[in-house]
């Protein structure tokens, strides 16, 4: 099979020994911090030690990185670009036509570009780490019921696989040739094919996991057992610890600073 | 060994009782199912079978409840399992009961860890851990996966996976075990590995219920064999029974029947096996058919009549990461007009090499050349002129919103503007499938049958194309079905286009191709005609393979000392040369 951007990577890594919910709650620190952050530089931080924690500590691979780069950072430079040019500003950096890009623009468009990308990359760190039937356990530890946990899980569980059916239906749709002489509707018709037929097919392997998994018994009762039950780690508590530390170091550092 | 763990499994009486039934999926206008009454007894083996849409899956939905309790519809008449009455029993209630194996199951996995998977229906039923603990590796162990145990599911292979949808219905103890389709996409070793389990499975006493399209070993063990028809159960009875007595009408049907017994109903047919049994093994076929004698066939050999050679793959490598290799160094040349078959175990590079043949992936060492050209010079959009692939599943090349807008679409791709020559060409290609009337439908909503056959229209239709793949023909179809896209097949060949195969059916290898090129871990291993194939035992194993019934029949006939003339490749041929039995 190949190798899909949205999966759980199986490494022995320290940070996939750390419980879900412990990352979970790390990923909650880091975006908190993230908002409260008023510079570039404590997020343009913040995002690089994302990046070495994935690297060093969660050995991912800097394939999977980089072939995530464009769910990463691709959406969090398009909002940042339109923070550029939509936002209001007396120092006028540089004009394209009828659109004016300033410098409060520019902060405008960091700010919203660094945060995005620290949420995706949180995100993925946790997708990339988790076996993700932890964390639906360990939201159940939390109390919230085994059906509502489970939904999450399945979503999360899905994601590699409906990847993969857009990358066959892509491939599929590419020996067909192009009909329209303009690229730009062509490229429309096929997007809007990817999800017609990724959404028929997803609908219809939903339905078939639904009645799978109630045919083994799911729901039966108002609980279940759980063979691995959960439970907190130490690297866990250190990992979350560690994070709040350096959020609070940078807003002191960049409150004094700038 | 793994017991139902229900103490009513001692009771006496039918396990499965329908009486009456008649249902009608919602929305639909004609019911699914149609007055069936049927009683299966506690501990016997049942083979469900009937051509495409017969209602074999329908049924199957129903004996846990999935029908009517999550899919709704109407029903009439009584479902009684293991003494609940499935309109009243919830389906999680049925689990107990009824273990049902999906066609696909790694769409039934809900968790990521094969030993997670198995646990995941006891801990549904609230058994205590060290229980499920005990169950998950006695399960494990019965289907010979343990030491996989900690392995991501996605990483299984198709038998594996298989397995571990068989293991995981088994953790949950159930009185009876019902598999649709269990070895739909497998190849024949692997295949033959799982029917090894259910035959398990079956001596230790197990309720078991099997829709199958390779009824080869089971036809001998198995209690009970009800045929369905258009929704309605055309015969009942033991295999032997319902093949003599109704063994024609499976024939008319397109039923996928074993070879000895579909030369056996064939030859009864011509008044060629009077006074004997239709044979359901091949054992039995040797034995009926020992002193059978064949017409004169005339020895001439098949004309070798090749073209230019379309495609040479020199050394060939490739690997999705750097660490594993997919393609090992593969040469081979593909001559214009023939039909070749790519077969081999799951996973041994059939479909990367047909992905490299269409320009969706280049060869990472090594020199493919198509059409004269070197495959970097090609993208994928020139070679889809010349080069036509079709998928698996053929709903993911589908473009428009109807059958008629999908064919033009394909005629557009190829630079056919004028508007009367793509109404002439577009009509012409769906009297040709014989899907005139279908023209409007959305192409999602055809027939399993007529979307395959839409699929390769749509590569075809253009007219340009020299060379056709196509990924595993008989993928979810009946034998008329597939003799439909095998006569397509063949008239296209006659036609000089050239034909790619990729395939676990060896009745297909052995009926239909000039040259087989056999995979095994990313290495050819084989590249010759069917018939040395089937010569060459140690290939068949390497490479997952099986010979087909036929060709045992042929061999034990011989082996008894019995002549018989080469080249009778497939049943139609075998019975045709039959002089007298």
């Amino acid at each position: 099979m190949s190798e899909n951007t949205l999966q759980y990577i199986d490494n022995n890594s320290i940070f996939h020994r750390v419980d879900a919910l412990s990352k979970l709650g790390w990923v909650l620190i880091v975006v908190i911090f993230t908002f409260q952050f008023r510079s570039a530089e404590a997020r343009g931080i913040m995002l690089a030690s994302l990046f070495i924690c994935a690297l060093l500590f969660a050995r991912i691979p800097i394939t999977a990185i980089l072939r995530a780069s464009p769910l990463i950072f691709g959406v969090a430079f398009l909002l940042g670009i339109f923070h550029l040019f939509i936002t209001p500003g007396i120092n006028t950096l540089f004009s394209l036509g009828p659109l004016t890009a300033t410098q409060e623009g520019l902060t405008k468009g960091l700010e919203f570009f660094f945060r995005l990308a620290i949420m995706v990359m949180a995100s993925f760190m946790l997708i990339w780490t988790t076996d993700i039937r932890e964390l639906m356990v360990g939201l159940v530890h939390l109390g919230i019921p085994y059906r509502y946990a489970f939904a999450i899980f399945m979503a999360l569980r899905f994601l590699p696989i409906v990847q993969q059916e857009v990358d066959a239906v892509k491939a599929a749709h590419a020996i067909r040739g192009r009909a329209s002489s303009s690229p730009v509707r062509h490229r429309f018709r096929l997007w809007q094919r990817y999800l017609f037929t990724v959404i028929v097919n997803g609908l219809r392997k939903a339905e078939s996991t639904a009645l799978a998994i109630e045919s083994r018994g799911f729901g039966a009762f108002p609980d279940r057992t759980y063979v691995k039950d959960f439970r907190w780690t130490f690297p866990g508590i250190v990992l979350m610890f560690l994070f709040i530390i350096l959020g609070t170091w940078l807003i002191f550092w960049e409150r004094h600073l700038f | 060994m793994i017991q139902p763990s229900s103490p009513s499994s001692a009771s006496a009486g039918p396990i499965v009782r329908l009486s009456g039934l008649t249902y009608q999926h919602y929305g639909k206008t004609a019911p699914a199912l149609t007055d069936i009454n049927v009683e299966i007894k506690r501990g016997s083996f049942t083979l469900l079978v009937g051509p495409s849409g017969s209602g074999k899956s329908t049924l199957c939905m129903l004996l846990n409840g999935i029908i009517p309790q999550i899919l709704g519809g109407e029903l009439t008449g009584k479902v009684i399992v293991d003494g609940k009455d499935v309109s009243e029993s919830k389906v999680q209630n049925m689990a107990h009961s009824v273990g049902l194996l999906f066609q696909d199951p790694e769409w039934m996995f809900a968790t990521l860890q094969v030993e997670d998977e198995v646990a995941f229906g006891p801990e549904n039923l609230r058994l205590p851990p060290q229980e499920i603990a005990a169950q998950v590796t006695k399960s494990l162990e019965y289907v010979g996966m343990n030491h996989l145990r900690k392995n991501l599911v996605w990483a299984l292979s198709g038998g594996q996976i298989q397995k571990l949808g068989l293991a995981a219905v088994l953790a949950m103890s159930p009185e009876i075990i019902v598999l649709d389709e269990p070895t739909a996409n497998l190849d024949p070793a692997t295949t033959h590995s799982v029917h090894e389990l259910i035959l398990r499975l079956r001596e230790e006493g197990r309720t078991i219920i099997l829709v199958t399209k390779d009824l080869d070993e089971f036809m001998a063990q198995a209690d009970h064999m009800i045929l369905l028809s258009e929704g309605r159960a055309l015969a009942q009875g033991t295999p032997r029974d319902v093949i003599s007595e109704h063994g024609s009408i499976m024939l008319d049907l397109g039923v996928w029947l074993p070879d000895p017994t579909e030369i056996g109903l064939r030859l009864k047919q011509l008044g060629l096996l009077k006074n004997k049994a239709v044979p359901i093994t091949v054992a039995e076929a040797v034995d009926a058919l020992k002193d059978i004698r064949f017409k004169e066939i005339s020895s001439k050999k098949k004309e070798s009549n090749l073209g230019e050679i379309l495609v040479r793959a020199e050394n060939v490598q490739f690997g999705y990461t750097r660490k594993t290799k997919t393609l090992r160094g593969v040469s081979f040349d593909i001559n214009q007009g023939e039909i070749v078959a790519i077969v081999g175990q799951n996973g041994a590079g059939k479909s990367t090499l047909s992905k490299m043949l269409v320009g969706l992936l280049k060869p990472s060492h090594g020199s493919l050349t198509m059409f004269g050209r070197k495959a970097s010079q090609w993208n994928v959009q020139d070679l889809a002129n010349d080069v036509a692939l079709v998928f698996q599943n053929p709903e993911h090349q589908f473009l428009c919103d109807t059958v008629h807008e999908e064919l033009a679409y394909s005629l557009l791709a190829q630079g056919i503007v004028d508007p009367g020559e793509v109404e002439k060409r577009v009509n012409s290609m769906l009297e040709r499938l014989n899907i005139t009337d279908a023209t409007e439908t959305h192409p999602f909503s055809l027939s399993a049958g007529s979307k395959r056959r839409l699929g390769v229209a749509t590569m075809l239709v253009g007219g340009r194309a020299r060379l056709l793949i196509v990924d595993e023909p008989t993928y979810g179809q009946d034998r008329r079905l597939t003799e439909r896209l095998m006569e397509l097949i063949n008239n296209l060949r006659s036609e000089g286009i050239t034909v790619i195969m990729i395939t676990h059916d060896m009745r297909l290898v052995d009926a239909y191709v000039d040259r087989a090129l056999v995979m095994a871990n990313g290495e050819k291993i084989f590249d010759g005609t069917p018939s040395d194939l089937f010569q060459s035992p140690e290939i068949i194993e390497r490479a997952s393979l099986r010979t087909t019934a036929l060709r045992r029949i042929v061999d034990g006939l011989r082996a008894a000392g019995t002549p018989v003339p080469n080249g009778l490749n497939i049943v139609d041929s075998f019975v045709a040369a039959v002089a007298f039995v």
